[in-house]
């Protein structure tokens, strides 16, 4: 898993622990793992003959993401754009991450590059990542050799 | 919070749910069945009219968004419809699938009455215009 590259001089975290203070921590379930968390947060799920990635990205167009695969590496990189024309002093609070961010996952098995879609909606990007012929599930045909002695329980294919 | 303006001090915050004590309003956010939700980042920013308040709702449709204001408390509620597949087995979870949920007090400077929000590509923009009163006159001074 690859890790989130900040650009910005601006730290969410670092923001947020001095402008929320002790309010935020207690109201954040859980401060020690928003602090490691990576960005993006992305969950992965196995939908039988594909693997379906969701991704939160609000805010985040099209145009400003790069997605990537290689086998079974998906590989992602985008920028995440504050407003143009605010300057900082105009700022009274930021807790939104912002900057250049990639992240690398390794999916469970190949993939069919060629048939990957992406596609945002309401700031989730869903990936949809067809398994490769080669890693679905098969059937595999046992054919009896005429040899009742040659059978063994449970090594048949469940229909 | 600094205000480094002195003509329109803005006092915004995170509060309870009305309603609520501390420690509810903390479940509220830990998740209760059924519905689970989350405090989304925001942004708050001045703009020329006053101030532009930016809250990240991955997945918010502007059906499943709401956004109240109660007394001096501006609450937004976003339901967040499932992009899971049905039948999907979860292999790896950095979020949980939930609705956003967080309130703040506006002071009297907040023009209530044009109060305006837009959504797009999961992320609310409130706008927040200053009262007449708040914004900065100039008092000439005859001799």
């Amino acid at each position: 898993m690859g890790g989130v590259h900040w650009q910005g001089r601006w730290d969410p975290f670092r923001e947020l622990r001095n402008e929320m203070g002790r309010l935020f921590e207690s109201l954040d379930p859980f401060p020690g793992a928003r602090r490691v968390a990576q960005y993006p947060p992305l969950n992965l799920y196995d939908a039988g003959d594909r693997y379906v990635l969701l991704v939160q990205l609000p805010g985040v167009l099209p145009g400003d993401l790069d997605l990537a695969i290689t086998g079974e590496t998906l590989t992602m990189r985008g920028e995440r754009k504050r407003a143009e024309g605010i300057k900082d002093d105009q700022y009274r609070r930021q807790e939104r991450p912002i900057g250049h961010w990639a992240r690398t996952i390794t999916l469970p098995d190949r993939v069919d590059g060629a048939a990957v879609a992406a596609s945002f909606s309401n700031g989730i990007l869903t990936v949809n990542l067809p398994k490769a012929e080669s890693a679905k599930p098969r059937q595999i045909a046992v054919s009896a050799a005429g040899d009742e002695s040659a059978y063994v329980p449970g090594r048949e294919v469940n229909r | 919070m600094s205000t480094g303006d002195p003509t329109f001090r803005f006092r915004i915050g995170l509060v309870p749910r009305p309603g609520t004590s501390p420690a509810e309003s903390q479940a509220a956010v830990e998740g209760q069945e059924p519905a689970e939700a989350f405090v989304p980042p925001i942004d708050i920013h001045e703009g020329p009219d006053g101030l532009v308040l930016e809250a990240d709702l991955p997945g918010a449709t502007e059906k499943s968004l709401s956004v109240q204001l109660e007394d001096n408390v501006l609450s937004l509620h976003a339901a967040v419809p499932s992009f899971v597949p049905e039948g999907a087995r979860l292999l790896h979870e950095e979020y949980r699938p939930g609705d956003f949920r967080r309130s703040f007090i506006l002071s009297d400077e907040v023009d209530r009455e044009r109060i305006s929000a837009e959504l797009k590509n999961g992320v609310l923009r409130l706008l927040l215009p200053r009262a007449d009163r708040a914004r900065t006159r100039r008092i000439e001074v005859k001799s």
